[in-house]
């Protein structure tokens, strides 16, 4: 093992038996082994954090990252091996003991009180009483020095809900580091973040590491894992593959590591796209938020919206979908105008549009897998009666080509992994001879093999003639299957080009500064 | 990433053994409703001789007809991520029409046509102001019934109304043993079942409750679910006021419909395990909750309890078995 900081950055939490050079390991993890109902989720996991490290966990969805940070947190227990924090063994940890022992966790969905004051939030549980009542003014001082402690810049007396995500998360990190947790497990912090909030979120993160806590980052960014941590474990099938520092680990030995074989998503060729115009919009506008938007898509072709997180293009699904009415635009699909507003209108002109938010407009997690891929279909055959195994033969050969695996034969769909409900989500819509298609960040929180097989997907829907409008945050998506590209920022069009005539990097630079270079 | 995502979900290792376990029994739907039903039965039954009697049975199930045909109405509507609870007074009201047309000489016909189309529009009422002011359905069915409760007062004038003879043969006549009222609400209860298991109105119910977005994206026509979806609870609870009727002979103002009946009613739907907020519900659960509270209602009767005892049960049964019902939900949430 590499020491990665010298001991006088250190927690001074941290008794260490130290016997030799190396700082001690806050965290050991040795044979951790756990099964759900026969099934082995981790087999054997060994894992070293170290103060002052940021420690990458990697691996696909499923891999058994959930279930390994689960076991730290206390909120399983492992079936077997040992946990060592601080060098004494840890039997039957509850999410309490691991809190005490400073073991903090901050999931993917951010969980803060929404109605309560940034203040009230950080001193959640811990708020200071002078006679009995709530001492307001101690609470913001407290609050305002544990977030300034931490270089972040927000004020105390807004509302969590009034926050944007990357605030929230930095306020839920605060909120830990201030009850003592210096070992600190992030679960894909940037997810959903513009490239300045991810920037700020790591510039945290980074902090976080200087002031010697244990850091463990979970992220599907491969280029951020690279950027930002300082050793890597890969896990694959519930077993480590490998740790080591960041530095002897590239790109594609990182992804082979994860994923047992090489990925390759390159951009195929495609048959050209035809000269008619499958969707065209004109015109469109909604509030500041999206300002005369015009886009004309022919059949076959792919045009990506690019902007950062939140900008215009995650207004087109409602919009689009007919769930919103725009205040001015024109919409039409094959040449036929398309009423705003109704979403019968919507999905009558042929028009399927796809979330990126899968779990509040995509799926209904309570139907099970057939019933939520067949959901859309089986309302346009105007169908009356349902008979399961008449589902399972119509939904089959879906489940085979968009490659959904469920192990348990029609599980809930809130069982599956995210790669999978994604893919549920794609072929609950493209399987209904759409006319013309928008995506909404398809490959939204799925793992890279998901992320390959879906961009195939869609590859074939442009070559089966589908006018394809896709809006992503991500400049890699775009690279690797647009035709040509909109690049919108604070709600305008600032530029449109090509896929040829742009490198990735100046798509980045347009994206972010908002100006065409 | 998603916290659900194992490389293998509960129930893969393969065909069960038929090894008889206690962990094993608990899967079975319903296993905590039903172990509580046959520890009250078997109580019951050796504490009290009459208990077990045929006749002593039928009583119970036809005392509970007319909250079955509700119960049937509002599984369905609770499923979809409504709620009503104006059914009840719903019921006062067309029992007490019903009655006054009975009593003032028009057919029998006429009467039923008239109480069932009024039920209805009742229905359909709710359901306009639910769909179309986003005023939680809580409030809005809250509000008619109290409304309704008073109507039916109204109506009355103080007077008790009675149809004498009228309708005597469906509330109190039977055919092979059966009383008239329990087929008529065993029918309901297993077209209720058969709609939700069979039919794609029925599974817009569970997409509807499930996530109204994804619903209404997804192409159903969710308004107009919605709209039948109360109509139709009106519908039910018209013909619930009918069989009320033909089986007291008469409708008094503060009589046994009304707020309480649907209070009885919410209670067996919430103890058979459907969701409060939508996406979950079977009609096997609310018939169990309904008999479960039949019989509750019965022992008490025949151990010589005060009548005042009744809601006290109610109260118990729903506490214990919302509480069974939390653990196995968050038992089986654990194993995901």
């Amino acid at each position: 093992m590499t020491p990665l900081t010298d001991p006088g950055t250190q927690g001074g939490t941290a008794v260490t038996p130290t016997s030799d050079a190396q700082p001690a390991a806050v965290l050991r993890v040795r044979g951790v082994t756990k099964s759900f109902g026969g099934a082995a989720a981790l087999k054997g996991v060994d894992l070293d954090l170290y103060p002052g490290e940021i420690h990458a966990l990697m691996g696909m969805n499923g891999a058994g990252k959930s279930t390994l940070v689960q076991i730290l947190s206390g909120v399983h227990q492992a079936d077997g091996g040992t946990i060592e924090v601080d060098g004494h063994a840890q039997h039957g940890l509850t999410v309490r003991r691991a809190r005490r022992l400073g073991v903090a966790s901050v999931p993917q969905r951010r969980e803060l009180a929404m109605g309560l004051t940034v203040a009230e939030n950080v001193l959640l549980g811990d708020l200071p009483t002078r006679a009995g009542t709530v001492h307001w003014k101690a609470v913001r001082d407290a609050a305002r020095e544990a977030l300034h402690g931490l270089g972040i810049d927000i004020d105390v007396e807004r509302t969590a809900g009034s926050l944007s995500v990357a605030e929230q998360t930095m306020v839920e990190v605060a909120r830990e580091v201030r009850r003592g947790g210096r070992i600190l497990i992030l679960d894909e912090p940037t997810a959903c973040l513009s490239a300045e909030a991810a920037n700020q979120i790591r510039a945290l993160v980074r902090k976080l590491r200087d002031e010697g806590v244990a850091v463990v980052y979970i992220s599907h960014y491969i280029d951020e894992v690279m950027a930002v941590a300082d050793r890597l474990t890969v896990l694959r099938d519930g077993a480590v593959v490998r740790t080591a520092p960041a530095t002897e680990m590239d790109h594609a030995e990182l992804v082979r590591a994860m994923v047992g074989r090489d990925v390759v998503s390159t951009r195929p060729e495609r048959p050209a796209p035809k000269d008619e115009v499958g969707l065209s919009i004109r015109g469109l506008t909604h509030g500041r938020a999206i300002r005369d938007f015009t886009v004309e898509v022919r059949k076959g072709e792919i045009v990506a919206v690019l902007g950062p997180a939140g900008d215009a293009q995650s207004r087109l699904f409602d919009l689009l979908s007919g769930r919103r009415r725009p205040d001015t635009g024109e919409l039409h699909v094959e040449g036929r105008p398309v009423p705003f507003g109704r979403v019968p209108a919507s999905l009558g002109s042929g028009l399927r549009c796809v979330t990126g938010d899968r779990r509040a407009l995509g799926l209904v997690p309570e139907l099970s897998l057939d019933e939520n891929l067949m959901l859309a279909d089986d309302r346009f055959a105007r169908r009356r009666l349902h008979r399961r195994t008449e589902l399972a033969r119509r939904a089959a050969p879906l489940r085979r080509s968009y490659g959904v695996k469920a192990l348990a034969g029609n599980p809930p769909v809130s069982a599956l992994s995210g790669g999978n409900q994604q893919k549920v989500l794609l072929g609950k819509w493209l399987e209904t001879s759409p006319a013309a298609c928008f995506l909404e960040d398809p490959t939204n929180g799925v793992d890279i093999a998901a992320m390959a097989d879906i961009h195939t997907l869609v590859d074939d829907l442009a070559s089966r003639g589908v006018a394809v409008l896709l809006a992503s945050s991500s400049a890699e998506e775009v690279m690797r299957l647009a035709d040509r590209v909109v690049v919108v920022s604070a709600g305008r069009t600032v530029a449109e080009h090509d896929i040829t005539a742009i490198t990735r990097d100046e798509l980045v630079a347009t994206a972010l500064g908002g100006e065409p270079q | 990433m998603s916290v659900k995502t194992l490389p293998d979900a509960p129930g893969v290792s393969g065909p069960s053994k038929s090894r008889v376990s206690i962990g094993r029994l608990r899967d079975i739907p319903h296993a905590g409703l039903i172990v509580v039903l046959a520890l009250v039965v078997v109580f019951t039954a050796v504490q009290s001789d009459t208990f077990a009697t045929d006749r002593n049975i039928i009583n119970v199930l036809g005392q509970i007809s007319v909250n079955a045909v509700l119960a049937a109405g509002l599984t369905l509507l609770m499923t979809a991520g409504g709620m009503d609870f104006s059914m009840g007074s719903n019921v006062a009201v067309t029992a007490a029409v019903a009655a006054k047309l009975l009593a003032g000489g028009h057919a029998t016909a006429y009467a039923v046509v008239v109480a069932l189309l009024l039920g209805t529009a009742i229905g359909l009422v709710n359901g306009l102001v639910v769909t179309f002011t986003n005023v939680a359905p809580f409030v809005v069915t809250l509000a008619s019934a109290t409304l309704l409760d008073g109507v039916a007062l109204l109506v009355h004038d103080g007077n008790t109304i009675s149809i004498g003879t009228r309708m005597f043969a469906l509330g109190n006549d039977k055919v092979l043993g059966v009383p008239y009222l329990l087929v008529v609400a065993v029918l309901v209860l297993v077209a209720t079942a058969l709609v939700m298991r069979f039919t794609v109105f029925g599974r817009d119910a569970f997409a509807i409750g499930g996530n109204e977005h994804v619903a209404r994206l997804s192409g159903i026509n969710v308004t107009a679910r919605k709209l039948t979806l109360y109509g139709l609870t009106g519908t039910l609870s018209g013909l619930a006021g009918l069989m009320l009727l033909s089986r007291l002979g008469s409708s008094s103002p503060g009589g046994t419909a009304g707020l309480s009946l649907q209070l009885a009613v919410v209670a067996a739907v919430v103890i058979g395990g459907t969701s409060l907020a939508g996406g979950y519900g079977t009609v096997i659960g609310t018939a169990l909750g309904l008999v479960l509270l039949g019989v509750v209602a019965n022992a008490l009767n025949l151990l010589d309890f005060s009548s005042n005892y009744q809601p006290v049960s109610v109260g118990a049964v729903l506490l214990v078995a919302a509480i069974a019902n939390e653990m196995h939900k968050a038992r089986s949430a654990s194993r995901h």
